[in-house]
């Protein structure tokens, strides 16, 4: 989600709140007798307070299950979650008086500050990467369906140098490491053909299979134009179409790699907060029963 | 380029319409991952809760006077029958240790965990925060008679007052008469008129100093501040200076000669002590000198006018009580007027000697240690020992001398009211029979 000028409310109550938060904290740490306490009456406040802004920041995962509930607009849900998440993190620290405690409350701390700390840095990637994504990978597909398209572009590309070469239809096994291009060579190929054979065997196949792994010839845009460049040159002209595809094949190719790379970072952070996110939620409540009981 | 070569329709049919059933590794591993954590939060307070500890929910190490019962949570977080909660209570506290009360008219008692804060790390429980003692003496209400303190102490640097002793109209009650500044003078003649100079340490120790007294006599008996406090403060025999005595500070220069027959000094005790003394020296110097009942007056002849001698010859109690009444009219108007203030009666009977009234400790509601403070030169904090000719000056130093290093920051001697004062009032402790068993603690 870009933060832009739709946040400005949000951002504006969220300041609101913790300048009030601070204003309350700040005299009641000085003239607590024994310091700020998270089970003092201002410290509690602070506690249930962090709690449910953890609690709300939480809730978002709910809600997207249920995306066909009137409840609220999915973009107010984010917002609230990017902006009172954040929050909890002061708001905690003022319960605890920024202190970690024993090992209960200081494995919740390191949690929260995890938590949060890869939720800005999500956010801020969330705010970057989709725009290098259009930049970048202009012919973006759908992540999951990334693998099936690239099997298609090979079987594409195997057809393509099938059709102008003569060659033999390309013997597809299942699955794309097994594709292969079985050439007879008792069929006749024109000769003048050979370099774009060549290329597509040694180069063009290698770069399809490899699956954006390995530095390879054409994993280089400018590389890769400059070879595709020089094929041309060994072609006859009625065969440059045939290169010119199998170029903007392999650009499509590179495009798919570009793109479950960024998409990598893009979600990559959520394996960490997603799941400490349940964890804390659960200590969480844990050290609401343990305290109110100590 | 693929845009060119790609229409929507085709690459609509390049997506296959089934991928959502088979979930992404992606997804798959996210899933697990959400799962494990929680679980392994869950194992990790269970796996306490089977080893049968609650430490885990420890709001954090305990004081050092406490870490012996780190583990046995139940000392201190008692449980009512069926209770959930288990907060640690007064009762708890007072199980172990008596809270005496601070004082008869307060109007509010904090409960005990509001000052001494535990599962703070390795601190003093004593140590507490100066908002402790703010909360009621930024703004003191009491109840019954109105209190004569200041009401409104923010902090040792601000609202504190000046020391008791300090304010107008203060005077040291003390009836010896010291002159400190002739006393730290340069070339003072020392027992055996020897020039000397003394120092601080020649006369004020604290009562358990081993070392010898440069010019003093070790004979005198340890005066010890702990013995003569009735404050609810508890005194390290090293904390005061044990109060100056006649019989170890004084009497290597100050002799009570009181008579040119004898060598040794009266003693240094009551009029009534000495008077006794002085008609047994007598008695016995005259019944081995009996000659001396014999008088030989002054020889006043003149040179054209011869005079006979006058002679006089006394009983032996007649010369016992004059020898008595000189040796008294030397030490009551001389040697003994020279420090003491003595009041002759009207009728000629022995003089009265006032009490000595010397002051042990100065600020009776505040501790103060000088072994703490030894490294200091005693005339940088008691400046005014060097010029003090008056017996009733006080040479105490201001609390101006105590906040050049005692103030606020973190580069400076502690400031907070713990310091020097004690809250509960340890004369009115009770005695606390334990109840805990050493099977039951340090496990």
């Amino acid at each position: 989600m870009r933060i832009d000028n739709t946040h400005k409310k949000w951002f504006a109550a969220s300041l609101i709140i913790f300048g009030v938060a601070t204003a309350v904290y700040v005299p009641y740490a000085a003239h607590s007798p024994s310091g700020p306490r998270g089970g003092s009456a201002v410290g509690l406040t602070f506690g249930i307070i962090g709690s449910a802004f953890m609690v709300f920041a939480g809730l978002l995962a709910a809600r997207k299950k249920v995306p066909v509930w009137r409840l609220g607009r999915a973009q107010s849900w984010m917002r609230g979650h990017l902006w009172l998440g954040l929050l909890s993190l002061p708001i905690i620290f003022f319960h605890a008086g920024f202190k970690f405690g024993g090992p209960l409350t200081s494995v919740l701390m390191v949690l929260v500050i995890i938590v949060v700390a890869s939720g800005v840095f999500g956010a801020a990637l969330q705010h970057y990467l989709p725009r290098v994504m259009t930049a970048q990978a202009p012919g973006e597909t759908i992540f999951e369906q990334i693998d099936h398209v690239r099997e298609q572009l090979a079987a594409e590309a195997d057809h393509l140098v099938q059709s102008a070469t003569g060659a033999a239809e390309p013997a597809r096994e299942e699955g794309r490491r097994g594709l292969s291009l079985a050439v007879q060579s008792e069929v006749a190929v024109d000769e003048k053909l050979a370099p774009l054979r060549n290329f597509y065997e040694l180069e063009v196949r290698p770069f399809l299979e490899s699956g954006g792994k390995g530095q390879l010839l054409l994993s280089d845009s400018d590389r890769a134009r400059t070879a595709f460049e020089g094929l041309k040159t060994l072609l006859p002209t009625g065969a440059h179409e045939t290169a010119k595809r199998l170029e903007a094949i392999c650009e499509e190719e590179r495009q798919l790699h570009r793109e479950s790379r960024i998409h990598y970072w893009l979600h990559g952070w959520l394996m960490m907060h997603i799941p400490l996110s349940f964890a804390l939620l659960l200590l969480g409540c844990v050290h609401a029963i343990t305290a109110l009981r100590y | 380029m693929p845009g060119s070569e790609r229409t929507t329709k085709k690459l609509a049919q390049r997506i296959d319409l089934t991928y959502f059933k088979r979930p992404h590794p992606f997804r798959t591993w996210r899933f697990w991952l959400s799962v494990a954590a929680p679980a392994i939060a869950i194992l990790w307070i269970a796996w306490y809760g089977v080893a049968g500890s609650n430490r885990v929910y420890s709001g954090g190490k305990m004081s050092r006077a406490h870490a012996v019962l780190a583990a046995k949570c139940d000392a201190c977080h008692l449980r009512q029958a069926s209770s959930f909660s288990a907060k640690a209570s007064d009762q708890a506290c007072l199980s172990c240790h008596d809270g005496p009360i601070h004082h008869t008219n307060q109007a509010f008692t904090p409960n005990c965990s509001s000052c001494h804060e535990e599962h703070q790390g390795r601190m003093r429980l004593a140590a507490t925060a100066d908002a402790s003692c703010t909360q009621c003496h930024a703004n003191l209400r009491t109840t019954g008679e109105p209190t004569r303190y200041v009401r409104e102490i923010e902090n040792f640097g601000s609202g504190h007052p000046e020391f008791a002793a300090l304010r107008p109209g203060a005077v040291d009650p003390g009836t010896i008469k010291l002159n400190h500044a002739v006393h730290l003078k340069k070339n003072l003649k020392g027992p055996n008129g020897e020039p000397l100079q003394l120092d601080c340490d020649d006369c004020h120790r604290p009562p358990t100093s081993m070392q010898p007294l440069r010019f003093g006599s070790a004979t005198g008996v340890p005066v010890s501040i702990a013995q003569k406090s009735d404050l609810p403060i508890a005194i390290s025999e090293r904390a005061y200076m044990a109060p100056v005595t006649y019989a170890k500070h004084c009497v290597a220069c100050h002799g009570l000669q009181f008579d040119k027959r004898f060598t040794e000094s009266a003693p240094h005790d009551t009029p009534q002590v000495i008077h006794t003394f002085l008609i047994q020296k007598f008695q016995l110097y005259i019944a081995t000198h009996p000659a001396e009942l014999r008088e030989v007056g002054p020889d006043r002849t003149l040179p054209q006018k011869p005079l006979p001698v006058a002679v006089r010859v006394l009983t032996r109690d007649q010369w016992i009580a004059e020898r008595v009444s000189e040796s008294e009219e030397l030490l009551w108007r001389k040697t003994c007027k020279q420090c003491h203030a003595l009041s002759t009666p009207t009728d000629g009977g022995l003089p009265t000697v006032a009490k000595s009234n010397i002051t042990a400790r100065w600020m009776p509601h505040a501790d103060f240690n000088h072994e703490r403070h030894q490294m200091l030169k005693c005339t940088e904090c008691h400046a005014g020992a060097l010029t003090s000719h008056e017996t009733a000056d006080i040479l105490l130093p201001g609390i101006a001398t105590c906040e050049k290093c005692h103030h606020s920051g973190s580069d400076s001697a502690e400031a907070r009211c713990f310091e020097c004062h004690t809250y509960h009032d340890w004369t009115k402790q009770k005695e606390v029979k334990g109840k805990l068993m050493l099977s039951g603690i340090g496990e």
